[in-house]
Protein backbone atom coordinates (compact mmCIF):
# COMPACT_ATOMS: atom_id res chain seq x y z
CA UNK A 1 0.00 0.00 0.00
CA UNK A 2 1.55 3.50 -1.14
CA UNK A 3 0.30 6.84 -0.17
CA UNK A 4 -1.55 8.17 -3.03
CA UNK A 5 -5.05 10.12 -3.80
CA UNK A 6 -8.02 7.70 -4.08
CA UNK A 7 -11.54 7.98 -5.27
CA UNK A 8 -14.21 8.18 -2.67
CA UNK A 9 -15.31 4.60 -4.19
CA UNK A 10 -11.63 3.53 -3.42
CA UNK A 11 -11.79 5.08 0.18
CA UNK A 12 -15.03 3.30 0.70
CA UNK A 13 -12.93 0.05 -0.40
CA UNK A 14 -10.11 0.70 1.79
CA UNK A 15 -12.43 0.71 5.29
CA UNK A 16 -14.77 -2.49 4.20
CA UNK A 17 -10.89 -4.46 3.41
CA UNK A 18 -9.30 -2.99 6.59
CA UNK A 19 -12.72 -3.94 9.04
CA UNK A 20 -12.61 -7.58 7.50
CA UNK A 21 -8.38 -7.77 7.66
CA UNK A 22 -9.19 -7.09 11.66
CA UNK A 23 -11.99 -9.47 11.92
CA UNK A 24 -9.34 -12.62 12.74
CA UNK A 25 -9.94 -13.06 15.98
CA UNK A 26 -6.68 -14.04 17.97
CA UNK A 27 -8.35 -15.53 21.52
CA UNK A 28 -4.63 -16.22 22.38
CA UNK A 29 -3.16 -19.05 23.50
CA UNK A 30 -4.69 -21.11 26.57
CA UNK A 31 -1.28 -20.80 28.45
CA UNK A 32 -2.45 -18.68 30.71
CA UNK A 33 -5.44 -21.11 31.72
CA UNK A 34 -3.23 -23.86 32.11
CA UNK A 35 -0.88 -22.54 34.57
CA UNK A 36 -3.41 -21.61 36.85
CA UNK A 37 -5.83 -25.33 36.15
CA UNK A 38 -2.52 -26.94 36.63
CA UNK A 39 -0.94 -25.09 39.34
CA UNK A 40 -4.07 -25.08 41.72
CA UNK A 41 -4.72 -29.08 40.52
CA UNK A 42 -0.77 -30.14 41.76
CA UNK A 43 -1.20 -27.88 44.41
CA UNK A 44 -4.25 -29.10 45.67
CA UNK A 45 -3.26 -32.71 45.63
CA UNK A 46 0.20 -32.04 47.20
CA UNK A 47 -1.64 -29.59 50.31
CA UNK A 48 -4.38 -32.92 50.55
CA UNK A 49 -1.31 -35.77 50.52
CA UNK A 50 0.85 -33.47 53.45
CA UNK A 51 -2.68 -33.32 54.96
CA UNK A 52 -3.25 -37.10 55.04
CA UNK A 53 -0.06 -37.91 55.41
CA UNK A 54 0.80 -35.75 58.64
CA UNK A 55 -3.06 -34.65 60.03
CA UNK A 56 -1.00 -31.30 60.26
CA UNK A 57 -3.44 -28.03 59.30
CA UNK A 58 -0.07 -25.98 59.01
CA UNK A 59 -0.45 -27.19 55.13
CA UNK A 60 -2.80 -25.45 54.57
CA UNK A 61 -0.44 -21.98 54.22
CA UNK A 62 0.63 -23.81 50.83
CA UNK A 63 -2.88 -22.57 49.42
CA UNK A 64 -1.10 -19.56 49.09
CA UNK A 65 1.83 -20.86 46.67
CA UNK A 66 -1.13 -20.76 44.14
CA UNK A 67 -1.48 -16.93 44.22
CA UNK A 68 1.88 -16.35 44.04
CA UNK A 69 3.01 -18.02 41.53
CA UNK A 70 0.20 -17.24 39.42
CA UNK A 71 0.40 -13.52 40.32
CA UNK A 72 3.67 -13.39 39.19
CA UNK A 73 3.70 -15.57 36.52
CA UNK A 74 0.35 -14.11 34.96
CA UNK A 75 1.15 -10.67 34.01
CA UNK A 76 4.63 -11.88 32.15
CA UNK A 77 2.26 -14.39 30.09
CA UNK A 78 0.02 -11.75 29.31
CA UNK A 79 2.80 -9.21 27.88
CA UNK A 80 4.11 -11.80 25.58
CA UNK A 81 0.78 -12.78 24.33
CA UNK A 82 -0.03 -9.66 23.07
CA UNK A 83 3.32 -8.97 21.71
CA UNK A 84 2.61 -11.64 19.72
CA UNK A 85 -0.27 -10.71 18.14
CA UNK A 86 0.95 -7.39 17.71
CA UNK A 87 -3.16 -6.03 18.74
CA UNK A 88 -5.35 -5.39 21.81
CA UNK A 89 -8.82 -5.46 20.41
CA UNK A 90 -12.02 -4.40 22.64
CA UNK A 91 -13.03 -7.70 23.70
CA UNK A 92 -9.31 -8.56 24.89
CA UNK A 93 -9.79 -5.15 27.17
CA UNK A 94 -12.84 -6.27 28.31
CA UNK A 95 -11.73 -10.55 29.19
CA UNK A 96 -8.40 -8.52 30.94
CA UNK A 97 -10.63 -6.01 32.77
CA UNK A 98 -12.42 -9.08 33.61
CA UNK A 99 -10.07 -11.07 35.10
CA UNK A 100 -8.65 -7.93 37.01
CA UNK A 101 -11.40 -7.59 38.81
CA UNK A 102 -10.79 -11.13 40.10
CA UNK A 103 -7.24 -10.81 40.95
CA UNK A 104 -8.42 -7.57 43.46
CA UNK A 105 -11.73 -9.80 44.29
CA UNK A 106 -9.24 -13.09 45.38
CA UNK A 107 -6.51 -10.51 47.07
CA UNK A 108 -9.92 -8.91 49.10
CA UNK A 109 -11.09 -12.02 50.31
CA UNK A 110 -8.29 -13.31 51.12
CA UNK A 111 -7.21 -10.48 53.51
CA UNK A 112 -10.35 -10.84 54.80
CA UNK A 113 -10.20 -14.58 56.12
CA UNK A 114 -6.57 -13.44 57.21
CA UNK A 115 -8.52 -10.62 59.30
CA UNK A 116 -10.74 -13.05 61.07
CA UNK A 117 -8.22 -15.89 62.05
CA UNK A 118 -5.67 -12.95 62.93
CA UNK A 119 -8.37 -10.69 65.11
CA UNK A 120 -11.08 -13.27 65.39
CA UNK A 121 -9.68 -16.74 65.49
CA UNK A 122 -12.31 -17.37 63.20
CA UNK A 123 -11.49 -19.63 60.85
CA UNK A 124 -13.42 -19.32 57.80
CA UNK A 125 -10.96 -19.97 54.63
CA UNK A 126 -13.50 -22.59 53.53
CA UNK A 127 -15.46 -19.42 51.94
CA UNK A 128 -11.94 -19.17 49.65
CA UNK A 129 -13.37 -22.50 47.89
CA UNK A 130 -16.42 -20.98 47.23
CA UNK A 131 -14.92 -18.17 46.29
CA UNK A 132 -12.77 -19.72 43.75
CA UNK A 133 -15.59 -21.69 42.61
CA UNK A 134 -18.18 -19.28 41.84
CA UNK A 135 -16.24 -15.94 40.74
CA UNK A 136 -13.61 -17.09 38.90
CA UNK A 137 -16.30 -19.72 36.98
CA UNK A 138 -18.63 -16.73 36.45
CA UNK A 139 -15.59 -14.36 35.03
CA UNK A 140 -14.98 -17.50 32.83
CA UNK A 141 -18.35 -17.47 31.33
CA UNK A 142 -18.27 -13.93 30.74
CA UNK A 143 -14.86 -14.60 29.14
CA UNK A 144 -16.82 -16.93 26.76
CA UNK A 145 -19.67 -15.03 25.77
CA UNK A 146 -16.70 -11.93 24.90
CA UNK A 147 -14.55 -14.16 23.10
CA UNK A 148 -17.53 -16.96 21.80
CA UNK A 149 -15.47 -19.31 23.12
CA UNK A 150 -17.73 -22.63 24.27
CA UNK A 151 -15.62 -23.96 25.93
CA UNK A 152 -15.08 -21.44 28.47
CA UNK A 153 -19.21 -21.80 28.76
CA UNK A 154 -19.32 -25.26 29.77
CA UNK A 155 -15.89 -25.68 31.83
CA UNK A 156 -17.38 -22.39 33.51
CA UNK A 157 -20.57 -23.23 33.71
CA UNK A 158 -19.12 -26.89 35.71
CA UNK A 159 -16.88 -24.84 37.92
CA UNK A 160 -20.44 -22.85 39.60
CA UNK A 161 -22.58 -25.78 39.62
CA UNK A 162 -19.66 -27.09 42.19
CA UNK A 163 -19.83 -23.41 43.73
CA UNK A 164 -23.23 -23.54 43.81
CA UNK A 165 -23.06 -27.12 45.76
CA UNK A 166 -20.13 -25.74 47.91
CA UNK A 167 -21.98 -22.92 49.15
CA UNK A 168 -25.32 -25.09 50.44
CA UNK A 169 -22.27 -26.81 52.25
CA UNK A 170 -20.95 -24.47 53.99
CA UNK A 171 -24.47 -23.00 54.51
CA UNK A 172 -26.14 -26.11 55.88
CA UNK A 173 -23.36 -26.34 57.75
CA UNK A 174 -21.59 -29.86 56.06
CA UNK A 175 -17.78 -29.48 57.10
CA UNK A 176 -15.68 -29.81 53.61
CA UNK A 177 -13.70 -32.77 54.42
CA UNK A 178 -10.23 -32.77 52.22
CA UNK A 179 -10.71 -36.29 51.94
CA UNK A 180 -14.11 -35.97 49.41
CA UNK A 181 -13.91 -31.82 48.66
CA UNK A 182 -10.71 -31.37 47.48
CA UNK A 183 -11.12 -34.17 44.97
CA UNK A 184 -13.92 -32.36 43.73
CA UNK A 185 -12.28 -29.23 43.77
CA UNK A 186 -9.52 -30.66 41.47
CA UNK A 187 -12.71 -32.08 39.42
CA UNK A 188 -14.17 -29.01 39.20
CA UNK A 189 -10.54 -27.20 37.93
CA UNK A 190 -9.62 -29.56 35.33
CA UNK A 191 -12.98 -29.09 33.92
CA UNK A 192 -12.64 -25.03 34.10
CA UNK A 193 -8.81 -24.34 33.07
CA UNK A 194 -7.35 -27.59 31.74
CA UNK A 195 -9.66 -28.88 29.31
CA UNK A 196 -10.39 -25.36 27.93
CA UNK A 197 -6.63 -24.34 27.95
CA UNK A 198 -5.93 -27.46 25.93
CA UNK A 199 -8.71 -26.72 23.37
CA UNK A 200 -7.59 -23.35 23.17
CA UNK A 201 -4.40 -24.21 22.47
CA UNK A 202 -5.03 -26.51 19.69
CA UNK A 203 -7.29 -23.71 18.19
CA UNK A 204 -4.75 -21.19 18.25
CA UNK A 205 -1.95 -23.65 16.84
CA UNK A 206 -4.59 -24.22 13.90
CA UNK A 207 -4.92 -20.46 13.68
CA UNK B 1 -21.08 19.27 -0.85
CA UNK B 2 -18.43 19.08 2.58
CA UNK B 3 -14.41 18.69 1.28
CA UNK B 4 -13.73 15.14 2.48
CA UNK B 5 -10.79 15.66 5.08
CA UNK B 6 -7.60 15.51 3.00
CA UNK B 7 -5.37 14.07 5.73
CA UNK B 8 -7.47 10.83 6.16
CA UNK B 9 -9.16 11.07 2.26
CA UNK B 10 -5.22 9.05 1.27
CA UNK B 11 -4.48 5.33 0.97
CA UNK B 12 -2.54 4.14 3.27
CA UNK B 13 -3.64 7.15 6.33
CA UNK B 14 -7.30 5.32 5.82
CA UNK B 15 -6.35 2.07 5.90
CA UNK B 16 -4.45 2.97 9.62
CA UNK B 17 -7.17 5.23 10.69
CA UNK B 18 -9.92 2.03 9.55
CA UNK B 19 -7.38 -0.34 11.41
CA UNK B 20 -7.61 1.74 14.55
CA UNK B 21 -10.75 2.43 14.85
CA UNK B 22 -11.77 -1.17 14.86
CA UNK B 23 -9.03 -2.35 17.73
CA UNK B 24 -8.27 -0.64 21.00
CA UNK B 25 -4.73 -0.85 20.27
CA UNK B 26 -1.94 -2.01 17.04
CA UNK B 27 1.42 -2.30 16.91
CA UNK B 28 3.95 -0.99 14.41
CA UNK B 29 4.09 -4.39 13.24
CA UNK B 30 0.79 -5.14 12.92
CA UNK B 31 -0.07 -2.26 11.30
CA UNK B 32 2.66 -2.93 8.47
CA UNK B 33 1.06 -6.45 7.60
CA UNK B 34 -2.06 -5.64 7.62
CA UNK B 35 -1.31 -2.55 5.61
CA UNK B 36 1.09 -4.17 3.45
CA UNK B 37 3.37 -1.25 3.68
CA UNK B 38 6.79 -0.83 3.61
CA UNK B 39 7.85 0.05 6.95
CA UNK B 40 9.59 3.96 6.04
CA UNK B 41 6.20 5.05 4.37
CA UNK B 42 3.70 4.07 7.85
CA UNK B 43 6.21 5.65 9.76
CA UNK B 44 5.88 8.99 7.88
CA UNK B 45 1.70 8.40 7.58
CA UNK B 46 1.68 7.48 11.45
CA UNK B 47 3.46 10.89 12.20
CA UNK B 48 1.39 13.02 10.12
CA UNK B 49 -1.72 11.16 12.00
CA UNK B 50 -0.05 11.66 15.09
CA UNK B 51 0.78 15.50 14.41
CA UNK B 52 -2.75 16.17 13.76
CA UNK B 53 -3.77 14.40 17.45
CA UNK B 54 -5.83 11.70 15.71
CA UNK B 55 -3.93 9.05 16.78
CA UNK B 56 -1.31 8.55 19.99
CA UNK B 57 1.88 6.57 19.36
CA UNK B 58 3.84 4.90 22.08
CA UNK B 59 7.09 4.28 22.19
CA UNK B 60 8.29 1.28 24.72
CA UNK B 61 9.84 -1.78 25.51
CA UNK B 62 8.18 -5.13 25.69
CA UNK B 63 11.21 -7.02 27.69
CA UNK B 64 13.98 -6.53 25.72
CA UNK B 65 12.29 -5.50 22.14
CA UNK B 66 11.09 -2.55 20.90
CA UNK B 67 7.34 -1.52 20.62
CA UNK B 68 5.34 0.98 19.12
CA UNK B 69 1.88 0.95 20.14
CA UNK B 70 -0.78 3.26 18.41
CA UNK B 71 -4.17 4.56 19.52
CA UNK B 72 -6.85 6.09 17.85
CA UNK B 73 -7.89 9.29 20.28
CA UNK B 74 -10.66 11.17 20.16
CA UNK B 75 -10.02 13.72 18.35
CA UNK B 76 -9.34 10.80 15.55
CA UNK B 77 -12.60 8.80 16.13
CA UNK B 78 -14.71 11.70 15.52
CA UNK B 79 -12.58 13.03 12.19
CA UNK B 80 -13.29 9.32 10.71
CA UNK B 81 -16.81 9.49 11.51
CA UNK B 82 -17.18 12.77 9.71
CA UNK B 83 -15.39 11.58 6.96
CA UNK B 84 -17.20 8.09 6.52
CA UNK B 85 -20.89 10.29 6.69
CA UNK B 86 -19.06 12.96 4.30
CA UNK B 87 -18.32 9.65 2.13
CA UNK B 88 -21.41 8.73 2.30
CA UNK B 89 -22.75 12.16 0.71
CA UNK B 90 -20.32 11.85 -2.09
CA UNK B 91 -21.20 7.94 -2.95
CA UNK B 92 -25.15 8.50 -2.13
CA UNK B 93 -25.86 6.02 0.28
Amino acid sequence: MEEKRISEKESLEIITEMISRTKDRYIGDGNILMLWGYLTVVMTAVIWALLALTHNGVWNWLWFAIWIVGGIATPIMARKNQRRNGVKSYSDKISSSIWSIVGYSGIVSTLCCLGFLLLKGVDCWSMMFAFALIIVPFAEMAQGIVVREKSFLVGGGIGLLTGIFTVCCIAGGVTLEANWFLPLFMVAFIFMMIVPGHILNSKYKRQ
Amino acid sequence: MKELNPLLHSQLRLAVMSILMNVEEADFVYLRQKTESTAGNLSVQLDKLSSAGYITVEKGFVGKKPRTACRVTKKGKQAFEEYVDTLRQYIGL
